[in-house]
């Protein structure tokens, strides 16, 4: 699976949980904690995300990731 | 082979004296409010600076022995004290626990710790010695006993990061079991336990008084084991389903947000669910458990049984009941184990009055509850002498005179003495 459908499925699912943000204005760059997700509903997107994608992967993986990128790259399982 | 039954005969909870309003507190410390109303937090109760895990598990403990006819209280033959808020490396609380409860001295004593699994560690030990059969009628008394420490142990960023939301979801409670083979409050489902646990370095309290951690590594471990022991339980027990074989979930609830957060991965992950059942689902089967937790906060060792306790009393008991209890200490362990209450179960945990409790517990301002914070250094671990102010805030001492509580007197070249008040 690509990043970029990686990446775009995570934005829509953002969004969903987190309404004030935008769609557009999310980069790989950003941290969801800046976005203003807090730590549940980042449990919540990544969640989601891996439903979505069917993709298993165990959640502690995402501790280290430090922004969107990094998360998309433990999901395309390229580590962060 | 005789069905043997094992379970929790009698069960009650001390929550403290007093309690903040989290939402203030979280204003106060300038939390980002905007999203702090998903983390379903109320209030938390505040251990007084002349309390201790000592005199909290007494608290809890003191109304079911003061229950039993003498002859059933000398078949307490194990006292177990469950925390991460240990006084001494040595010296176990279930010492001073067993000496104020007056029980027999035919007991074994000890304390077990894991963590926030503490509590579950120690009641499978006791419902284990009660199924050997090794002294057949005797009892166990488990006490899960803890209270936060809020000073955040300083330096380094992996370990702090985010850990702001520790001191809103910290509480203070003890909870007291009385683990026999009349099961009257809640009889489980022997054998049906699976487990999981791993290294991690998630939350901890590497230091004295302080603790350290890294909130979202505990919440995505808490997240991966609730999966993972679950399966567990799977493998071991046959036909079960996630959404139909438990009429309730009990979630360790470090807060309400991470639970509802844990609900909805297993609804999605193990059901398929989609969101409105899973809300639906989370409303009938998980959120009964929540209501005591709100109004305490994590009270680690304690918490996942508070939880038990308030589903028990807010559920709908007509007819015998199935819960599944998950439990998660950081570090870490978990377990996914089950159980049955029945209409009586919930007769006998309303008649302990936990919502009195808590409603009586006083109001404390964030005037009050800083200076309170302030004097808990008096009793920093290894205090070798102090003799406890009492009326750091005289409104509170006003409040719990003459309840019969039992409180921190002093510390006299390091052994605690307590008085009843």
């Amino acid at each position: 699976m690509s990043q970029d459908q990686i990446f775009q499925t995570l934005k829509e699912v953002f969004v969903d949980v987190v309404p004030e943000v935008e769609i557009d204005r999310i980069t790989l760059q950003d941290s969801m904690r800046d976005l203003g997700a807090n730590s549940i509903d980042r449990a919540e997107i990544i969640t989601e995300t891996m439903e979505q994608l069917d993709i298993a992967v165990p959640m502690v993986s995402f501790a280290e990731a430090r922004n969107i990128g990094d998360i998309v790259a433990v999901l395309a399982g390229e580590g962060a | 082979m005789e069905r043997r039954s094992a379970g929790i005969e009698a069960i009650n909870f001390y929550g403290g004296s007093t309690y903040v309003d989290v939402t203030e507190l979280a204003q106060y410390r300038q939390l980002d409010n905007e999203r702090f109303a998903n983390l379903l937090m109320h209030e938390k109760s505040v251990a007084l600076p002349f309390e201790d895990p000592v005199s909290f598990a007494v608290n809890a403990a003191k109304p079911l022995v003061d229950a039993l006819a003498p002859e059933d209280r000398d078949r307490i033959e194990m006292l177990i004290t469950c925390t991460e808020s240990g006084i001494d490396f040595g010296k176990s609380i279930s010492t001073y626990v067993h000496d104020h409860l007056g029980l027999s001295r035919n007991c074994r004593l000890f304390e077990v710790k894991n963590a926030c699994f503490s509590g579950t560690a120690g009641f499978q030990n006791a419902v284990n010695f009660v199924l050997s059969q090794v002294s057949p009628g005797a009892k166990a008394l488990v006490v899960a006993t803890d209270m936060a420490r809020f000073r955040v142990a300083e330096g380094g960023d992996a370990l702090s990061e985010d850990w702001s939301f520790a001191e809103p979801s910290g509480g203070a409670g003890a909870v007291a079991m009385l683990v026999s083979d009349t099961p009257h409050i809640f009889s489980v489902d022997v054998g049906a336990n699976g487990s999981y646990g791993y290294e991690v370095m998630d939350t901890c309290r590497p230091v004295p008084d302080s603790e350290a951690g890294n909130a979202d590594l505990s919440l995505m471990s808490y997240l991966d084991c609730c999966e993972a022991a679950y399966r567990a339980y799977e493998r071991r027990v046959d036909g079960v389903d996630y959404r139909t074989t438990f009429d309730y979930l009990s979630f360790h609830t470090p807060f309400g947000g991470m639970v509802k957060g844990a609900h909805r991965t297993m609804m999605r992950r193990i059901c398929k669910a989609k969101a409105p059942a899973v809300e639906e689902d989370f409303g009938r089967r998980v959120a009964p458990g929540l209501a005591y937790c709100q109004r305490v906060g994590n009270i680690m060792g304690g918490t996942v049984f508070l939880n038990l306790l308030s589903t028990i009393a807010h559920g709908d008991f007509d007819a015998p009941r199935r819960i599944g209890i998950f439990s998660y200490g950081s570090g870490c362990c978990s377990e996914f184990y089950s159980g049955v209450a029945t209409q009586g179960s919930r007769h006998r945990v309303r008649a302990m009055g936990i919502d009195k409790v808590l409603d009586d517990r006083y109001r404390l301002s964030i005037e009050q509850y800083l200076r309170l914070m302030k004097e808990n250094d008096v009793i920093a671990f290894g205090t070798r002498n102090v003799e406890l102010q009492l009326d750091v805030v005289p409104e509170v001492l006003d409040s719990i005179r003459g309840t019969g509580r039992l409180v921190l007197e002093r510390i006299n070249e390091f052994h605690r003495e307590y008085a009843w008040i």
